[in-house]
């Protein structure tokens, strides 16, 4: 397959994160050398207990924090800041209390110094292809968790970012809303269009089935320090929301279950003591 | 309760208070010491007639939003400041607080010496309580933006300015708001205060620049007039009132999205 083939968007070599903890706690090893290659246009899900460093790996991608040890690449050049080509979708939504709906949508053109007009467009569009026509003028307080959700992606999408970095966008909504922006999320990346444009997405989840449904890979972290535990591939076809109720896609989530359970289980057993 | 009832039925407790009052206090010779209900609404009509209630008002309110907008125009870029930089803070809070300390009546004497008593005292004053709540309300306003927001202006491409214009400003103006609100009522209280210690010798230099403090400390010491104390002591009530809601609503305007 050529997308094995081509050079990776992003490469993170050997990367390992130290935090210093808190009120002179010590140190905290959050990650130990990791090493992966991210495919172009390739949609990756990581998985793994909760407090093994899923969020900080996507944070040093984003280029909020800077690795410890190793090296991260995107496009061949190391990662230096945060930059509109990686765009985050936070698990927490992110959004600007103070911005409308269409405020916080045309903030990233708006940053990029984008012109009033055209931003505003585009940002009247994004709101209508998220579904929130209509909702334009509301405060993100005036939202509901759905809502809030699919206006952090049109947000995202405004600034047609190459990478999509994703932490739990979807944990906080509730179940039929979850199934419901998966499948936008699906559409909106492009889903069983072959394209050679389609964006990156590294998308981490505490839900192995939504990593199976989604993911042409899932990266399985072991808990602290995070490290890889197993990279699993989905040959799923695509388009993959009709596959909702596959025998296949509960084999896979049962197969993978069996690689993280232990653990899931340990991590469980730490925390307790 | 009907409407009418709702409205009226306090203003006849009221009314009957004030008429037991009148009588009481006609009855027990008192007047001179204890205000007059009728007294009252006599000194308020003499004093808005002639002009000293407007005159005394409109320059204490003067030197009140003077002070306070140098407060703001000091405070703001400070706590900022320490609200965004740790290592500001951990240097700058120890001294802030200890001048916080000092309560703003206690350099009175210091502003007069330095300044003089042409109302620049009662304005450093002013100033120097209201610039506290400014400055403390704009820090904390400021660390406790959520991180997320700075991560995600970055990561949309927003550089160090616009995140100070589009995160940190909004981010911090609620806060910054209340903090405003606060700091007016301090300042309201300390001009009254600065006034009254520096009141007396006004009145012999004869200055024409007495506010509403100097006024009463005349009224207490020259006119004897017990009954127009009271009536600064109402307007005084009504005027921080007014700004308060003023304040309040200006807020609502301002920032649609603090409305719950
Ligand atoms: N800024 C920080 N300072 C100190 N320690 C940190 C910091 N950020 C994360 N950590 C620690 O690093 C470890 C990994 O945290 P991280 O948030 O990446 O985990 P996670 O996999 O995203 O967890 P969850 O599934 O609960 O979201 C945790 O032990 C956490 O306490
Ligand atoms: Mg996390």
């Amino acid at each position: 397959m050529d997308a094995a083939m081509s050079k990776p968007i992003i490469r993170l070599d050997a990367v390992s994160k130290t935090f210093q903890a808190p009120r002179g706690g010590g140190m905290v090893e959050a990650l130990r050398e990791i090493s992966l290659d991210v495919r172009p246009g390739e949609f990756l899900s990581i998985i793994g207990p909760s407090g093994c460093g899923k969020s900080t790996l996507l944070s040093l991608v984003a280029g909020f924090l800077s690795p410890s040890a190793g090296e991260i690449l995107f496009e061949g050049k190391p990662i230096t800041g945060p930059a509109p080509e990686r765009g985050v979708m936070f698990q927490d939504y992110a959004l600007f209390p103070w911005r409308t709906v269409i405020g916080n949508i045309e903030f990233g053109p708006f940053a990029r110094g984008v012109g009033r007009r055209a931003r505003r467009d585009k940002a009247g569009e994004l709101a209508e292809l998220v579904g929130l026509k209509g909702f334009e003028d509301r405060y993100p307080h005036e939202l509901s968790g759905g809502m809030r959700q699919r206006c952090a992606l049109a947000r995202l999408l405004a600034n047609e970012p190459k990478v999509w970095l994703m932490d739990e966008p979807l944990a906080a909504v509730d179940l039929q809303t979850r199934i419901i922006l998966q499948d936008e999320l699906l559409r909106l990346w492009g889903d069983g269009v072959e394209s050679a444009d389609r964006p990156t997405v590294v998308f981490v989840t505490h839900g192995i089935d939504e990593a199976v449904l989604l993911a042409d890979r899932v990266v399985v972290l072991a808990r602290r320090p995070g490290r890889i535990k197993a990279v699993i591939d989905i040959d799923l076809p695509r388009p993959r929301a009709p596959l909702r109720s596959v025998p296949e896609v509960a084999r896979i989530v049962d197969q993978l279950w069996s690689v993280i359970r232990d653990e899931a289980a340990m991590a469980i057993a730490e925390e307790g003591n | 309760m009907s409407p009418a009832m709702r409205i009226g039925l306090p203003f006849a407790v009221v009314a009957i208070v004030l008429v037991a009052w009148e009588i009481a206090v006609r009855a027990s010779h008192t007047q001179g010491l204890v205000p007059l209900p009728s007294g009252v609404v006599h000194s308020a009509l003499a004093l808005t007639e002639d002009g000293t209630l407007f005159s005394a008002l409109g320059s204490s309110l003067e030197r009140v939003v003077i002070g306070f907008a140098i407060a703001a125009a000091i405070g703001i870029p400070i706590g900022l400041a320490i609200g965004t930089v740790p290592v500001l803070d951990r240097t700058l809070r120890p001294v802030l607080d200890g001048l916080r300390g000092v309560a703003p009546i206690a350099w009175i004497p210091m502003a007069i010496l330095w300044l003089g008593v042409r109302g620049d005292a009662a304005l450093f004053v002013v100033a120097y309580a209201a610039v506290f709540p400014f400055i403390l309300n704009t820090s904390e306003a400021a660390r406790r933006i959520p991180r997320s927001l700075f991560h995600a202006a970055e990561s949309l491409g927003a550089g160090r300015l616009l995140l100070i214009r589009s995160v940190v400003l909004p981010g911090a103006l609620p806060f910054v708001f209340t903090g405003a609100r606060i700091a007016m009522a301090f300042a309201w209280g300390s001009i009254i205060a600065a006034e009254l210690a520096i009141g007396i010798k006004v009145q012999t230099a004869r200055r024409a620049v007495a506010g509403i403090g100097q006024l009463m400390v005349d009224t207490l010491y020259v006119r004897r007039d017990v009954d127009a104390l009271v009536l600064y002591m109402i307007v005084i009530g009504i005027v921080s009132f007014l700004i308060d809601s003023g304040l309040r609503r200006a807020q609502a305007r301002l920032m649609p999205w603090t409305q719950r």
